[in-house]
């Protein structure tokens, strides 16, 4: 049984076809109805956005271990700034820019963390967003994504096994690096060390003294910072005294550097899951999380 | 020669300028004048003669302000704890109010006076000390408390489970309790800085009968950012400038208990609480109906100070009085969090209980920065360690209806008769 149709020859179809549309991170070709890149399986939405767009969008990076809050984070941002109570505003572009927001607020509201983001490149969450600021005339053009930590470090232990994370951070103009205060604090040195690896990671990448790593905007968030309230009085003492290495390392190879202390939960308490414990989050008061992200515009503006 | 002379004269000088006031000696004041005159005479400087006598004539004045200033302290002086030394903060504190005025304290009717300015009136309530007072005291008394303290009446009210409130219930249990309460008298306010530097100034963190047993030790811990015992954000025992009329923040739950008790109240219970926001009705059955926020259903951030109302921080308790609840009990939605004296997670009848790394104390209300609606209700249920001194936890207190004196106002003017409601064996007076 077959049904006879008639199928019209859509030659403006096959035109779009033969032309190669540039994947927006890797800069690999890909058909122009390509949901992801076929190179570094990013979003082709990205480069769909930009292309609309009269300004290049700049990348930032968002970095960390897993569990560090890496999504926490973002979530919350964008949703602060998107309410429009900061001198700083931001507005998502493209329905995909709003995923992350959504599914992190949603999750807050209940008292709950959002559920961990996954190691596939193609199931990532990515915000392309205008921020708009009171000082600044012209407003900036901005993709943040949220990458998954355990993919990050899988990338910098064996590169090139996430072609995007090497593309993404090779691009980009920023970084926000975020560090588990609780962890530091209670003496576990993994932390420390992960960071200092990311950082060499980036240093490699391009370090190039006028125009790499060593002279871009680096924004080290210490998070969890409501569990160790000194953290929140001077956040570079709390890393000198916690991780001296890192400090150091900050001071000697990366010129614009600084640190910074935020939170979200609290206080937090835990449940016992059959896959072992999930912490919970007694209520919400986000603090020094505009702080950060608005020293890293600024920086890049300069 | 000359030039050890001239560093005689100038060492003289030196001693006249900066009026040296640990050598008061009459003999080191002598051999100061002694060299200072022979260096004059050598150097033809005749001006410094009038000079150094002026400078012996200083020491035994400052040998006077000296044993003013080391004076010991008399035997009555309650030795205070040494704290240590930190890093002073460059802010401005209130300035430090007037030297009250001395009381006899073995005389009740300066006594009573006292307790009256230190707003203490409910010590001065309790049936077995109301006896002995007189009339115009225990008006005064009555007043204080008609004007600081609001009634909730007794009655039931419904506790839900401290997340997903509104949800029928499931397998996992039951999400909410009814819960008896007998009628109370709240703080129409959460306790200021204004009211807190009373409890400071009188001792209050010195005065290790105010303080659980349990707390002791890490009483001399509860400092502020000078080493003074105090709120975690105050400076030399005082709270910032322009602060006066706002809810004391950083403090812990005991030091909450503390102030309480040295005021003579509680700080509420859970049941309490919420009871005097939800104002529950009962109309039919045994299920009341109660209100989500103090004012109504809805949440209206013009009537409560929570995330996005506006200033980053705490504002005055007499801000916002739109958010009045039904009994006229003011902020009990935002601003700050309230300890309350129940345990997290005591009244959660799920099965799905929570764990905490340590004990945790139940708070209320909601806060300046509390970002999300659904966690600023009447119902919702935080907690926190006990000795956390958060930036956003203060307090308000309660008190029992039946540790007040019942009082006819009318009966009070024309007779000193009083009516002793209950005969509730209160706590031992701490006068």
């Amino acid at each position: 049984m077959s049904n006879k149709g008639v199928l019209p020859m859509d030659s403006y179809r096959l035109a779009q076809y033969s032309v190669q549309v540039p994947c927006f991170i890797c800069e690999g070709g890909n058909s122009f109805d390509a949901e992801f890149c076929r190179h570094c399986q990013a979003p082709m939405a990205l480069a769909h956005q930009a292309n609309l767009r009269k300004i290049a969008p700049q990348l930032v990076a968002t970095i960390g271990s897993a569990d560090a809050g890496k999504t926490v984070y973002l979530g919350m941002l964008t949703d602060m700034l998107s309410r429009g109570n900061d001198d700083l505003q931001l507005l998502a572009r493209g329905a995909f820019s709003v995923s992350l927001q959504q599914m992190t607020m949603s999750a807050l509201s209940n008292c709950e963390f959002p559920d961990k983001t996954p190691n596939e490149p193609e199931r990532w969450n990515w915000i392309h967003c205008q921020v708009r600021s009171s000082r600044k005339r012209n407003p900036t053009e901005l993709i943040l994504p949220d990458l998954s930590g355990e993919a990050i470090l899988e990338e910098v232990d064996h590169p090139h096994t996430y072609p995007v994370i090497r593309a993404f951070l090779s691009k980009c103009r920023g970084v926000l690096i975020l560090i588990d205060a609780v962890r530091l604090m209670d003496g576990e040195k993994d932390q420390d060390f992960f960071t200092m690896k990311m950082l060499s990671y980036l240093g490699e990448l391009d370090d190039d003294p006028k125009t790499g790593w060593p002279t871009r905007p680096i924004s080290l968030i210490f998070t969890k910072a409501d569990r160790c309230e000194t953290c929140f009085d001077d956040a570079a003492e709390f890393a000198r005294k916690h991780s001296p290495g890192l400090w150091q390392h900050c001071q000697q190879r990366f010129k614009r550097s600084h640190f910074f202390a935020s939170g979200v939960a609290g206080a937090c308490a835990f449940q016992m899951e059959l896959g072992g414990t999930r912490h919970v989050p007694l209520r919400v008061e986000p603090r020094g999380i505009v702080e950060p992200f608005r020293w890293l515009v600024e920086q890049i503006g300069q | 020669m000359k030039n050890i002379l001239r560093r005689c004269g100038a060492w003289s000088m030196g001693t006249l300028s900066l009026g040296t006031l640990s050598l008061g000696t009459l003999l080191l004041g002598t051999i100061t004048m002694v060299v200072a005159v022979w260096s004059s005479v050598l150097t033809g400087r005749w001006w410094m003669v009038p000079l150094a006598m002026l400078a012996v004539g200083l020491f035994p004045l400052t040998r006077w302000i000296d044993r003013r200033r080391t004076k010991p302290p008399s035997a009555t002086e309650t030795p205070v704890a040494q704290r240590p030394e930190r890093p002073r903060a460059q802010v401005t504190t209130a300035p430090a109010p007037a030297l009250p005025p001395v009381y006899d304290p073995n005389d009740p009717a300066y006594l009573a006076q006292r307790l009256l300015e230190q707003h203490r009136y409910a010590l001065l309530l309790r049936p077995q000390i109301a006896a002995n007072l007189k009339k115009e005291q225990l008006q005064a008394a009555v007043r204080l408390l008609d004007d600081a303290m609001g009634i909730v009446p007794e009655g039931d009210v419904l506790l839900q489970s401290w997340r997903n409130q509104g949800v029928p219930d499931d397998s996992n249990g039951p999400r909410e309790r009814l819960v008896h309460v007998e009628a109370y008298y709240l703080d129409r306010y959460p306790v200021t800085n204004r009211q807190y530097q009373q409890f400071v100034d009188d001792g209050g963190y010195e005065n290790m009968s105010l303080w659980d047993s349990t707390i002791w030790p890490a009483v001399l811990d509860f400092v502020d950012r000078t080493g003074h015992g105090g709120p975690r954000f105050w400076v030399e025992g005082r709270y910032r400038e322009g602060l006066d009329d706002h809810p004391v923040v950083g403090v812990s739950w005991y030091e909450g208990a503390a102030y309480a008790r040295w005021a003579g109240k509680r700080l509420p219970s859970d049941p309490e609480w919420v009871k005097a926001g939800c104002w529950p009705v009962l109309t039919q059955g045994t299920r009341p109906m109660q209100r989500r926020y103090p004012w109504g259903d809805t949440l209206d951030r013009e009537l409560a100070h929570l995330w996005g109302s506006g200033a980053p921080n705490t504002v005055s308790v007499y801000e916002m009085q739109g958010g009045v609840s039904v009994g006229g009990i003011y902020h009990l939605i935002g601003n700050v969090w309230e300890w309350t004296t129940s345990n997290f997670g005591v009244w959660d009848t799920t099965a799905r209980r929570l764990e905490t790394a340590t004990p945790m104390k139940s708070i209320r209300g909601g806060a300046f920065d509390t970002y999300f609606d659904t966690q600023a209700t009447c119902q919702f249920q935080s907690g926190d360690s006990p000795i956390s001194r958060k930036h956003n936890i203060g307090f308000r207190c309660a008190l029992a209806m039946c540790d007040v004196v019942s009082l006819e106002v009318d009966q009070l003017v024309e007779s000193d008769q009083m009516l002793v409601s209950c005969g509730a064996s209160a706590e031992e007076g701490r006068l």
